[in-house]
């Protein structure tokens, strides 16, 4: 975990309302699938800074990708080649896929793409079999295809059918696997309800699956207590540091 | 290099900048980031005499130069935190301020007796919902503030006894002399203003409890004030905070009265924010050509 001022090399717009911000942190700070960081908006209005997850790592150079959504984001959208931004990185545990596991399934939609993208970054050059589902809403949403593409197999739905298969992404992996394309781990992120049918679906199968979930966040670092999530032994876990990714059969979702 | 000790009843802190509770945890986050003995303190997350989890999430929320939280007080328990945090933090020459918090003032009499002679200091919280004050804050009622000093004090025949106030209430100074007649050997201020945010999208408070502490920078210049009232009603030390984001902000409460400060949310804003404090301070004496920063308490010129 470092605090580093990182200077903004490129801001563009990449789909209808998603954005995507490199920055050279000014040295090589490792990064490992899955982990996030957290950004200033370049507005000292907003004391709290984004957690954003880390899309790729390559040198010193980062790059996060970002739906427009409040303030924050569409300040940071703003922020032009040159400019300094504190950023403190890298946060959470990340994914991890195991030597056993060799076919590895990804299920995500929405901005739950991005750290997905981060995992086939690190594990398709390591020769894991990466299977990609993949949720947009509709055809001007859909960004980052030609990371994706670096799956072994990319299967790419919208919710109405405006591209890909017309269905979830969740419902497509079900699919898949019920024609007998099992994996060895399940890795996702995406919005709450995806998570939850996929827990759901992953629950009498004895399949290792992993969520990242989202939480507002105070400190980034585990010390506020401020973002955590419900897990099954009925205590708190902190979504920063414990997370954010989890076992799905240990948390409440 | 100028000389940036104080003293605070009879506790030498080697700079007058302390964590402030709830926003640094036990310290060993920020340790993996820079090795917090160079603080002057650290105000640890409030304890309570049983572990509590605390309230849903959403628990924090933003508005333009403040932040909105209602954590619910989630921590392991004193006695967790005497077994298993304790010791590391000894072992980080810091000036530990143990933060306590309880449901009733039997609670606030325990906990004081449990961390006596154990820490360097006890800091009340008495701005969270208490059975004594029917589920109002101890902190509203200058006879309550009175009373928790009272029974706290009388616990502590080791540990100096700071009273953290609450700026929700009718009169800063009346409340800081009901803690110095209670027994307080100092108090800090502000604790968090409450406020609500508002998801319009949804019609809903964001926080999950609805209402939240505010904190930050924009809550400043109102700590500061207060800061000064009570500082001027009463004898004993104050520690200043509220909204403190850099040195200058730091030196406005000194001057203001304060001994020491605490630095809360600017944790989050940068993580290096109370070790630039630190320096920032001895920038400021060096070239204003200040020795003793504590020369510096208590120098404000009113217009
Ligand atoms: C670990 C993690 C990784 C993330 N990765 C990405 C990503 O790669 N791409 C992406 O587009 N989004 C990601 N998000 C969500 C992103 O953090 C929010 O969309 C963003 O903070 C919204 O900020 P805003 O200023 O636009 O919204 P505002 O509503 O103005 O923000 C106000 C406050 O609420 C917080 N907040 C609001 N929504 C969320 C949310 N969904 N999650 C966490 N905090 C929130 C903000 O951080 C800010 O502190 C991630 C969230 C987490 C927790
Ligand atoms: C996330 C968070 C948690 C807090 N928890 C506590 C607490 O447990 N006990 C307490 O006395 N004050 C607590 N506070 C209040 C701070 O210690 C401090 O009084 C307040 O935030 C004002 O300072 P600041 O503007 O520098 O943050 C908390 C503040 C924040 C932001
Ligand atoms: S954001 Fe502070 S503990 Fe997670």
């Amino acid at each position: 975990m470092k605090e580093v001022l990182a200077t903004v090399l490129e801001n563009k717009r990449i789909a209808e309302n998603i954005q995507s911000l490199t920055f050279s942190t000014g040295e090589v700070i490792p990064v490992r699938a899955g982990q996030f960081l957290n950004i200033s908006t370049g507005n000292g209005v907003h004391l709290l800074r984004r957690p954003i997850a880390v899309c790729k790592a390559e040198g010193e150079n980062i790059t996060i990708c970002f739906q427009l959504k409040g303030e924050g984001t569409h300040q940071l959208a703003l922020v032009p080649a040159g400019a300094k931004l504190s950023v403190l990185l890298p946060l959470g545990n990340g994914f991890f896929v195991k030597e056993s596991e060799q076919k590895v399934a990804l299920v995500a939609g929405g901005v739950g793409i991005f750290p997905i993208i981060s995992v086939i970054w690190e594990y398709a050059p390591k020769g894991k079999q990466i299977h990609s589902y993949i949720g947009f809403r509709n055809r001007s949403a859909i960004c980052c295809l030609d990371e994706l593409e670096k799956s072994t197999a990319l299967t790419v739905t919208t919710d109405d059918g405006s591209y890909g298969l017309h269905m979830n992404a969740v419902q497509a992996f079900v699919a898949d696997m019920d024609r007998g394309n099992v994996p060895d781990v399940v890795l996702s992120c995406g919005p709450t309800p995806m998570l939850r049918a996929l827990q759901a679906a992953m629950q009498q199968r004895d399949i290792p699956c992993y969520v990242s979930l989202e939480e507002r966040m105070g400190c980034g670092i585990g010390a506020c207590l401020v973002c955590v999530c419900n897990q099954t032994n009925g205590t708190h876990a902190r979504v920063c540091k414990d997370g954010p990714v989890f076992n799905a059969k240990d948390v409440q979702l | 290099m100028a000389n940036l000790s104080v003293e605070l009843c009879g506790v030498n802190l080697k700079n007058p900048v302390i964590g402030a509770s709830g926003t640094v945890g036990f310290g060993r986050e920020f340790d993996e980031i820079y090795d917090i003995s160079v603080l002057g303190g650290i105000s640890t997350k409030g304890l309570t005499l049983e572990p509590r989890l605390g309230n849903p999430v959403p628990r924090i929320a933003e508005s333009r130069g403040v932040i909105l939280n209602a954590v619910g007080l989630q921590n392991p328990g004193v006695d967790s935190f005497i077994e298993k945090d304790l010791g590391w933090l000894k072992s980080k020459n810091v000036a530990i301020i143990a933060n306590v918090a309880g449901r009733t003032l039997e609670d606030y009499a325990q906990i004081c007796a449990k961390l006596d002679g154990l820490v360097d200091m006890i800091e009340l919280n008495i701005s969270c919902p208490n059975v004594r004050a029917g589920g109002m804050a101890l902190g509203i009622k200058p006879e309550n503030v009175f009373e928790v000093s009272k029974i706290t004090k009388a616990q502590l025949k080791k540990t100096p006894l700071m009273v953290k106030l609450s700026p929700n209430v009718e009169s800063i100074a009346t409340n800081a002399r009901a803690a110095q007649e209670g027994g307080a050997d100092c108090i800090s201020l502000i604790n968090t203003l409450t406020g609500m945010a508002i998801d319009i999208e949804r019609r809903k408070p964001i926080i999950a409890n609805n209402t939240g502490g505010v904190s930050g920078a924009g809550v400043k210049p109102i700590a500061v004030r207060m800061v000064y009232e009570a500082a001027h009603a009463v004898s004993i030390p104050v520690v200043g905070m509220g909204g403190i984001t850099c040195a200058e902000d730091a030196l406005e409460f000194i001057m203001a009265g304060a001994t020491a400060v605490q630095v809360g949310t600017a944790n989050f804003t940068d993580t290096m924010a109370m070790p630039k404090i630190i320096q920032g301070l001895n920038a400021w004496c060096d070239k204003h050509g200040v020795k003793n920063l504590a020369e510096l308490r208590d120098t404000l010129i009113l217009n």
